[in-house]
């Protein structure tokens, strides 16, 4: 017995060594291994054997069951792997073969610019506030302290749809509804579209947008006007932007002023962009004593500034934009660049 | 405003560049657009004198001339001119000069006989051929005086000067004028200032009275000043005149016209001369137009003149459009003996008006329309007057006639120097303050007892100067914006940040530009007959229409962003663009029932698409928005916007409220608009989906048991929705059902014809155990059952 289960051990082991698939491997186990198996005959024949004999050739038997088991492992997983190797090779590819982006869309422009506006305010702690478009003249002009017969009412200005209501000309209407339904502390920004009666060109359109900024407070003075508009003006440019400005008049306040920011593509040298070096970026000035009491906030005891700013002109300066229709055309080969 | 920089130095002391002043004066709130020197190029032009002009030997149209340049020895000019004689002075410009156009000067034979230079016409010599006559400027130009040979003509002809573009802001009227801004300079750089002089102007009345009258009929004129003299000659005006009229820009005619003109431009006050006989009456009467007036103005144009526009007339006829043109019926000539002076002040919106609607713009209304105060009228009568009398052009007669009804009033402001500096932000003495202050003319009395307290007096032309904060700006702009520190706001702090709805506008940004769709901006405009054309809207319907557009294609505020995503389309469709995924999201108006209300505004989201998309892409991104917005239990039934195509749009419910549409765009449109064969557009209305949207996340345990799913393949008749299967399926959820979904769609010969097969995976599951077979076939024998009864649908062999 102990002769045939080793001559079954040497038979084992001879015709594995040919093995070179896995249905082979298969058909080896089941040969030794399955229930008609040479080892399982073998191993029925056990009841035949004297009583000292059995446990030796038991244990035999044993040793050589583990060995086959043992060896079909190790050649099948060698024989996996040999296959993977093989599959592998037919999976070569070229790498440098472009990608496949995912399909995106793109913002406009003029968005992207609002929102990025829109991001340093709120952490300055504004809020934006919204207000219709078609506006009662009353709040476009006269709650704005603007002179009942100032040029900018006329026809030849304004879109007017009623004597009475007009397309706004500037988003400040939206800082009146503001202070009339909300007391001080204000801070606010409005962006949005104002309309103005200009034809079209390169640098003109009657639909245009705007934004325009509101502080109202105890104690707030022209320094702290002057302190937040140039954090904003480096928040949106750089670091190392600086920011001057100049005495100019608006009717909405007192003392006004307009503020220029150094160039940023040349940094104040003179360039292309800016010709002198200085970008004339928005107006600003103190809050008019009358804009206050018309909306009930006592100008003894509080004070604010205000401020505006056309975004298309940030927009086509920021990515030098040279015609103002691009923005309205939408052409995708223009969208697609921002 | 024009100014120059010579001209201003007539009054003010200047101790740097015109760089420099320019720079300062900018920074002190008189901003200078351009600074530009007069004739850049222009440099060794001289003064020739003709001596003698002989024809050339070898050419018929060439003339040989000798010609004194104030060298040792005449030069030789060739001219082909033919307006030069012996005698005359001219430009010349020699070897080594250049002119306007920047070419410098060489020696250049003509036949056989050398030029050394040549002579200049106006426009060669850099000047501005507008402001001069027909025959000054063809040909040579030729000095009215002789000049020393060898002057340079650039200093002559300009003085060597600067020119200033300077941006006048709304409220400063007083600054439409070289003296003005002189007082600017002179506060700006705190140097002194001297006033143009004056004629002592003696006491009204006189012998004038003997020719004139004047009486104002309209409150319009608040001030009406008049002069009369006696012409001695008329002649052009000194030459130191002509060029600072030409360096402004306005062309010399006669002596007594530039002078009013000098004025004008000096002190900001506008005058007129009348040729007194051609009034043909004794008097001046200012009033408002009559019915079926006209008038002939300078410029030999007849104007119709409407009732409310402010004429004067000799009492019976307008003789000029007051404060903005003189009528040709009383223009001052070369036959002028008696020179009537008008020197008034009118009503600003009147001017700007009449100018308007005539359609007549002068340097006169432009000063007018900005505001100009009474007591400037004297100021320049005495000053023209000075001028008339020194240049020799007449002789005044006495007195004056000055009817003024109301007088301008003296302003005081009281002000606190704290205030000052807490409002501004600074920390300066009150004496620093009256310095500024005083720098501009403005009078500060103060109080002994109140070291705090100013009164302070403007000076008549600063009528922009009414209130503390004005008295503030004053200070701060002489101070120096610049030097105000910046400083970050103290006081309440404030989170901000955006509202619900302005983060959900954000997040619908956020979707549609992560799914592919770009975004677009377009015009407010639209027009109701285009809207027709797109089938968008009724020619009857109520819309926001403007009272005065640019053009009738603008004349509508739009009610619907789709027209313009169209358009949009239409023009990358052109350009060959290919896969257009567009969207905006914009306001529409609309007309509002109620009177008393401003139209109504919406807040709308448009999405276009064309090539590699069809109705389920669009509609797939439709979903994926409510997705994102947590919005579920959305409907789509088919519409009847006639944009669509009838089979291929729906309009989109929320609970029963329609929010959007969405569709294929009609054959008809597209073949008619150019646009791709299939388009595909919708339109949501914002306030509806941010009203809907559920943003709120509450996390469902994960299921413990399994699920058990069944297919049925139905057949029904083609014209069944499948909305209405899955309707009918869901009512027979108990609990169990977890999820419906549509695989396959069949249309063809495997089954009957007129009827279609819709297989659908059903998905059940229990939270608290595992389906049996007979829990599900259960309720799929009542589903079955149900679908049969109401849908004759049957199950597909």
């Amino acid at each position: 017995m102990h002769k045939q289960l080793n001559e079954l051990r040497d038979a084992f082991h001879k015709s594995t060594e040919e093995i070179q698939t896995l249905k082979d491997l298969e058909a080896i186990r089941v040969q030794y291994l399955g229930k008609k198996g040479r080892l399982t005959i073998a191993l029925k024949g056990m009841g035949k054997l004297s009583p000292e004999e059995r446990p030796t050739v038991g244990k035999l038997a044993n040793v050589i069951r583990g060995e086959i088991e043992k060896t079909i492992q190790e050649k099948k997983e060698w024989l996996e792997e040999k296959k993977i190797d093989l599959e592998i090779q037919n999976e070569k590819l070229d790498i440098t073969l472009p990608g496949r982006m995912p399909e995106r869309g793109h913002r406009h422009p003029l968005n992207l610019v609002m929102s990025d506006l829109e991001k340093i305010f709120i952490g300055m702690g504004f809020s934006i506030a919204e207000g219709p478009e078609i506006e009662w003249s009353e709040y476009n002009f006269d709650h704005l302290n603007m002179p009942a017969e100032h040029a900018s009412r006329d026809l030849q200005e304004t879109f007017y749809y009623t004597e009475d209501i007009v397309l706004r000309t500037q988003t400040s209407p939206v800082q009146i509804r503001v202070m009339e339904n909300n007391r001080p502390p204000l801070r606010i920004i409005s962006p949005g579209r104002v309309y103005r009666s200009d034809e079209v060109d390169a640098t003109h359109s009657p639909v245009f947008h705007q934004m325009e900024g509101l502080v109202i407070d105890q104690n707030i003075t022209m320094s702290d006007l002057k302190g937040t508009l140039s954090l904003f003006a480096q928040k949106l440019f750089g670091d190392t932007v600086k920011t001057r400005f100049r005495p100019h008049q608006f009717y909405f306040t007192e003392p006004s002023a307009e503020m220029d920011v150094s160039c940023f593509k040349c940094g104040g040298t003179g360039c292309r962009v800016c010709g002198s070096g200085w970008i004339e970026l928005l107006g600003c000035g103190m809050v008019h004593p009358n804009v206050l009491r018309h909306c009930d906030i006592d100008p003894n005891v509080f004070s604010g500034f205000a401020f505006g700013m056309g975004l298309e002109r940030v927009a086509m300066t920021k990515y030098e934009i040279n015609d103002l229709r691009l923005l309205f055309e939408n052409d995708k080969r223009f969208l697609e660049q921002f | 405003m024009q100014v120059t920089f010579k001209w201003l130095k007539d009054y003010v002391e200047i101790d740097t560049t015109p760089e420099d002043l320019a720079e300062r004066i900018t920074m002190s709130g008189t901003c200078v657009e351009t600074l530009e020197e007069v004739a850049p190029k222009v440099q060794g032009i001289v003064a020739g004198k003709i001596d003698t002009i002989e024809k050339h030997p070898e050419a018929d149209k060439l003339w040989v001339c000798t010609v004194s340049v104030g060298k040792e020895k005449p030069i030789t000019i060739i001219t082909s001119a033919t307006n030069v004689f012996a005698d005359a002075t001219v430009p010349v410009a020699v070897v080594g000069a250049t002119i306007a156009n920047g070419d410098t000067m060489t020696e250049v034979a003509f036949r056989g006989i050398t030029s050394q230079g040549m002579f200049c016409s106006v426009e060669e010599m850099g000047l501005n051929t507008s402001l001069f006559s027909k025959e000054q400027i063809e040909g040579i130009y030729i000095f009215d005086e002789p000049l020393t040979p060898g002057t340079d003509i650039k200093s002559y002809m300009w003085g060597d000067d600067h020119i200033l573009e300077v941006e006048i802001t709304a409220n400063r009227s007083d600054c439409q004028s070289i003296y003005g801004i002189a007082k600017e300079v002179s506060a700006t750089l705190d140097t002194p200032i001297c006033a143009p002089k004056l004629h002592p102007m003696g006491e009204a009345e006189g012998e004038i009275q003997n020719y004139l009258s004047v009486e104002i009929a309209s409150k319009k004129c608040s001030r009406y000043h008049a002069t009369m003299f006696r012409v001695k000659k008329i002649e052009p005006s000194p030459h130191w005149m002509q060029v600072r009229l030409l360096n402004a820009a306005v062309r010399p005619i006669n002596n007594i016209v530039d002078v009013t003109n000098f004025v004008m431009l000096e002190t900001g006050q506008p005058l007129h001369a009348f040729d007194y006989e051609s009034l043909k009456s004794k008097k001046i009467v200012v009033r408002e137009a009559g019915k079926d007036e006209t008038v002939v103005t300078l410029d030999n144009k007849e104007r119709a003149l409407k009732p409310d526009m402010l004429m004067i007339t000799n009492g019976t006829y307008p003789v000029a459009v007051a404060g903005i043109m003189g009528g040709a019926n009383s223009e001052i000539t070369k036959e002028t003996e008696l020179v009537l002076l008008e020197s008034a002040c009118f009503d600003k919106t009147s001017v700007r008006l009449t100018s308007q609607r005539l359609g007549l713009r002068s340097e006169s209304s432009s000063r007018f329309e900005k505001g100009l105060y009474p007591n400037l009228v004297e100021q320049a009568t005495a000053r023209a007057t000075e001028l008339l009398l020194s240049i020799g052009a007449c002789e005044l007669i006495d007195g004056y006639i000055d009817v003024y009804p109301e007088k301008q009033q003296p302003v005081s402001i009281e002000v606190s120097a704290q205030w000052i500096n807490d409002f501004i932000g600074i920390d300066i003495s009150r004496k620093e303050m009256i310095l500024y202050l005083k720098r501009l003319f403005i009078e500060v009395q103060t109080d002994p007892d109140n070291e705090d307290k100013m009164t302070v007096y403007p000076p008549d032309y600063r009528q922009d100067l009414e209130i503390r904060e004005d008295i503030a700006e004053e200070v701060a702009r002489l101070y120096g914006y610049n030097n105000i520190p910046n400083t970050i706001m103290g006081g309440t702090t404030l989170v901000g940040g955006k509202t619900r709805d302005q983060q959900l506008e954000e997040l619908l940004t956020d979707v549609l530009i992560g799914s592919g769709y770009s975004e677009t901006l377009t015009t407010s405009f639209t027009n109701l007959p285009h809207l027709v054309d797109l089938r968008l809207a009724d020619e009857k319907d109520q819309v926001v229409q403007l009272l005065n557009p640019l053009g009738e294609d603008n004349s509508m505020m739009r009610n619907t962003l789709m027209a313009h995503q169209l358009e949009i389309i239409q023009t990358n469709y052109n350009h060959k663009n290919t896969r257009g995924r567009f969207f905006e999201i914009a306001m529409t108006y609309h007309h509002n029932d109620d009177p008393k209300g401003l139209p109504i505004e919406k807040e709308r989201c448009v999405i276009s698409a064309y090539d590699g998309i069809d109705f389920f892409g669009l509609k797939g991104l439709v979903e994926r928005i409510f997705a994102s917005l947590g919005i579920d239990g959305v409907e789509y039934k088919v519409g009847e916007t006639a944009l669509f195509h009838p089979y291929r749009n729906a309009d989109i419910y929320i609970k029963d409220q329609c929010i959007g549409t969405l569709g294929e765009v009609h054959p008809i449109i597209v073949k008619n608009h150019r646009l791709p064969r299939r388009t595909y557009i919708c339109e949501l209305d914002c306030e509806m989906l941010y009203e809907a949207a559920q943003l709120e996340v509450r996390y469902i345990d994960l299921p413990r048991y399994p699920s058990s799913s069944r297919d049925i393949a139905l057949v029904l008749d083609e014209g069944v929705p499948s909305g209405d299967v899955v309707k009918i399926i869901e009512s027979h959820n108990n609990g169990m059902i977890e999820s419906i979904d549509l695989f396959d769609v069949y249309v063809g010969d495997q089954i009957e014809k007129g009827k279609k097969s819709l297989a659908y995976s059903i998905v059940f599951r229990l939270p608290e155990r595992t389906l049996t077979d007979e829990d599900i076939q259960g309720v799929m024998d009542s589903i079955l059952k149900d679908l049969n009864e109401k849908l004759d649908a049957k199950l597909r062999d």
